[in-house]
């Protein structure tokens, strides 16, 4: 009995097809590359389809494998950015370093505030204020202890024996 | 004799990358250099704050459509390259889809031959971004 060939999937085929080398051609291209990643997953679902549909009615396969590794391929070059932008960061020293300035300035100036924090209580009740000012600032602390060590802190304060 | 492209795979694939040639093309043409008003950005630019090997396409494009060839090539230097691989493509379009209808008997080879060929030009147009690439995996 003679086999009956069709043409189901050809059309996802031709569309799977022609997705995959326009992605080709963009992902090779390192300014647009990343954005390749989205019609190459299209181009390999179109395929994938096509592949099942062409399974199923035994239809010619062809271009349906085609756009497939075209795709697939061009999935991986337009992957392959991430390591081109890297590689940029990593020769203009960038990137990374940009990165941790920031987080040393965030930390630097958490510290600063933290040392000048000044902390106001105030209560009242029935017509009676209390209120306590307080500061932790960094140069107070200094002041303060200096004035402690100006007392002669080496003072003997030794019981002295009897003689 | 009456052809329906839509029967013809090959002439169908030839007819959308002509589309896709020339919308390229138009785009190019349509923003300009002086406005620098380019819709897309580099990606890596961003990223990293340093240009890529491909910055300085579009502007090298639609200099070259100007005629500006020698300012073309300050934008960027494989402008020239890649703009001769869209052209060459247009034109290749056209006459191999001519010669699918008018020989039928070398289809086979035709498309085999196409394949190879724009292969290989595809390869040397974008050699430098493809070196580019291979150089920051290795």
């Amino acid at each position: 009995m003679e086999e009956v060939k069709n043409n189901t999937g050809q059309n996802l085929g031709i569309a799977a097809l022609i997705t995959a080398i326009v992605t080709f051609v963009i992902a090779v291209i390192p300014c647009v590359g990343l954005i390749a990643i989205i019609p190459g997953i299209i181009a390999i679902i179109l395929a994938s389809v096509g592949m099942s549909q062409a399974a199923r009615n035994n239809s010619p396969r062809g271009v349906l494998i085609a756009g497939l590794i075209i795709a697939i391929i061009a999935v991986l070059i337009s992957l392959s950015q991430i390591f081109v932008a890297g590689k940029i960061a990593q020769k203009a020293n960038k990137w990374p370093g940009d990165i941790q300035n920031i987080i040393n300035d965030v930390q630097d100036n958490v510290v600063k505030d933290l040392e000048d924090a000044n902390i106001s209580i105030k209560v009242e009740s029935n017509g009676d204020k209390v209120e306590i000012n307080t500061s932790t600032g960094k140069k107070n602390q200094e002041k303060t202890l200096e004035n402690l060590e100006g007392i002669d802190t080496l003072k003997n304060d030794t019981i002295q024996k009897k003689k | 004799m009456k052809v329906s492209v839509r029967n013809e795979p090959y002439l169908f694939i030839n007819l959308i990358f002509a589309g896709v040639i020339l919308l390229v093309i138009i785009y190019s043409g349509i923003f300009s250099p002086e406005k620098n008003n380019y819709p897309v950005a580099c990606i890596h630019e961003k990223l990293t704050g340093e240009q890529c090997v491909s910055c300085g396409l579009s502007h090298s494009f639609s200099l070259i459509l100007r005629g500006r060839i020698a300012e073309a090539y300050q934008w960027n230097l494989n402008g020239m390259r890649v703009f001769i691989f869209f052209v060459s493509q247009l034109i290749l379009r056209i006459v191999f889809s001519v010669y699918y209808l008018k020989i039928q008997d070398t289809r086979k080879q035709l498309i085999i031959v196409d394949c190879i060929g724009s292969g290989i030009i595809f390869l040397i147009s974008f050699w430098p971004f493809i070196l580019s690439i291979i150089k920051s995996i290795l």
